[in-house]
């Protein structure tokens, strides 16, 4: 067979590039940035990260980036689960720009435990062209273990943002999955309250065989949909969108311990729900600040930890 | 045909118009009295206390219905018109799948299945008869927006029309639950279904240009008064 046969191999990042030039809310922003083109080297980051069980700990079997995504090793600082494998994901662009096509791959072989983060928050600047995209690909096998806990989001005012997370789960498997969006840098100019022009942030779930357990789009279109309405965000600036797969007597038992609750006095709302196809929980938060929410998410957090892996939550790192 | 005939069943106009009131009408019986669709909570919390609030509420569930359930809707109705039943499951696991909390599940699944069996033994319709007995089966969740597009194609009544209905149930639902739960005078929730009713023709046209996957939604304050609600001592209504 001649080499011009070949159909071309796909990369990962070009799933990122179709599901852009396709969506409806970023169709009016297909203008090329005046700077590097969309998906030019340097803006089409990919990282994928492999866990497996090696003996009594996880390891990062499989390592693959390409700029601006890297991670360096796993690290293993859990006193409370000290096979738990520790991936800094790094940026070495340090935000998110117009034209930017990102591909994220985590993959956890039978009993592998691990905990992904960034380094910091994850800024999506201002933009006068194009917009910005993101593939989520997590898969994880029997009796696997993940806590997938980036820092915020922070879009910036005229940002335009779409991510997509696709998730494969086996039902021994647990996922907590926590998100937590910003309103933009709302100390910095009144325009970053919900000054983001588009603002698309969707998950689904399905297990190994390709059953559908669940899916969630959230689109934020502040100037089509005022963010104030009573029932959107209401008096709150910031949110948290955590996500816990696991089995249903462990969403059962977490959830008989999480409390629900709209305290306007304190400026905090908080709640579980049960997915559907018992799929796990959804747990939200609103705060005015970011502190509190992420307080309320540790909680959420600690206890998912305490029902599901036997284990009490360190206590937080003093940078953190 | 005459001029006095309409749609593609030809049915006549008045008796058209006749059927659409009657699946729309709040007596209805499929059970939308029993659910506030998270209003309960949200008048507990003070998160709505006036005329004022309760509008901006309802308003926020006609969109977030326009931009999730209404989508299903349209596509369910283009598929029992070409009388793809399969489709119509496909669409209905989707909109299922979409329900995050247990409480709107239990509304959407209830009142399905109320409209599938209404639809069937009123209309005699075979679709209808068809989507209740896979309802029945237990192969399919059976969401009311499915079930009322099935239920209107299979009338030979157009998308358009189960979409206003849908539109127009949810705005009195948390009206009608309004009046039981809050100090809001009949004058007061009708005219905010008057002015709600306005924006019947933008939300349609919006929706009826999406594609499937454009099914999404961001009501985080409803849905955390959906879990508040699930974990509440007093309970008047299921949701």
């Amino acid at each position: 067979m001649k080499l011009t046969e070949h159909a071309p191999i796909p990369t990962p990042w070009a799933a990122a590039e179709a599901l852009g030039a396709s969506a409806a809310e970023l169709a009016a922003f297909h203008d090329e940035p005046p700077q590097m083109a969309s998906g030019a080297v340097g803006k089409t980051g990919y990282l994928r990260l492999g866990f497996e069980r090696r003996g009594e700990r996880t390891v990062l079997a499989e390592l693959d980036r390409r700029t601006p995504f890297m991670a360096q090793r796993a690290l293993y600082p859990d006193e409370a689960m000290p096979d738990l494998a520790w991936v800094f994901m790094i940026t070495t662009s340090g935000c998110v720009l117009q034209g930017d096509r990102l591909a994220l791959e985590i993959e956890l072989a039978p009993g592998a435990r691990a905990h992904v983060t960034t380094q910091s928050a994850t800024k999506v600047h201002s933009m006068d062209a194009n917009y910005a995209v993101q593939t989520q690909v997590v898969s994880l096998a029997d009796g696997a273990y993940l806590e997938l806990m980036p820092e915020p989001l922070i879009p910036h005012r005229r940002a335009r943002f779409l991510s997509d997370t696709r998730i494969a789960i086996a039902p021994t498997a647990t996922l907590l999955y926590g998100e937590i969006v910003q309103p933009g840098r709302k100390h910095h100019h009144p325009d970053e309250v919900f000054g983001a022009t588009a603002l698309s942030l969707a998950t689904s779930a399905a297990r190994p065989g390709g059953e559908l357990l669940f899916a969630e789009k959230l689109l934020v279109d502040p100037v089509r949909r005022p963010v104030r309405q009573t029932g959107v965000m209401g008096p709150f600036d910031v949110l948290a969108n955590v996500i816990l797969l696991t089995t249903k007597d462990a969403a059962d038992r977490v959830h008989a311990r999480v409390a629900a609750d709209v305290d306007l006095a304190n400026g905090v709302a908080f709640g579980a729900c049960h997915l559907p196809n018992d799929a796990g929980l959804v747990f939200k938060v609103l705060g005015r600040e970011t502190l509190p929410v992420k307080a309320k998410v540790r909680e959420f957090w600690a206890i998912a930890r305490e029902e599901i892996a036997g284990t009490a939550l360190p206590p937080p790192y003093f940078w953190r | 045909m005459t001029a006095a005939r309409d749609g593609a069943a030809g049915l006549a106009a008045a008796a058209r118009l006749a059927r659409f009131l009657q699946f729309g009408d709040s007596m209805f019986p499929v059970g939308a009295f029993a659910f506030s669709a998270g209003l309960e909570s949200a008048i507990q919390k003070r998160v709505v206390t006036d005329a004022g609030t309760l509008e901006s509420y309802a308003r926020t569930a006609l969109e977030q219905a326009a931009m999730g359930d209404g989508i299903a809707l349209l596509w369910a109705h283009r598929a029992a018109v070409a009388g793809d039943l399969d489709e119509v499951a496909r669409i209905d696991a989707l909109a299922y799948a979409r329900k995050l909390s247990s409480e709107t599940r239990t509304m959407t699944v209830r009142m399905g299945k109320k409209l599938a069996e209404m639809a069937a033994e009123v209309t005699g319709a075979p679709l209808a008869a068809h989507w209740r007995a896979r309802i029945d089966a237990g192969v399919t969740p059976g969401c009311y927006p499915v079930a009322l597009a099935v239920s209107f194609a299979a009338q030979g009544l157009p998308a358009r029309d189960a979409f206003v209905v849908h539109h127009y149930g949810v705005a009195a639902m948390i009206l009608g639950a309004a009046l039981r739960l809050m100090k809001v005078s009949h004058v007061d929730t009708q005219r905010i279904l008057y002015a709600l009713n306005a924006g019947a023709d933008e939300a349609y046209e919006a929706t009826a240009a999406a594609r499937l996957e454009d099914m999404a939604g961001f009501a985080p304050l409803a849905e955390i008064l959906a879990a508040v609600h699930v974990k509440a001592h007093v309970r008047l209504f299921m949701s």
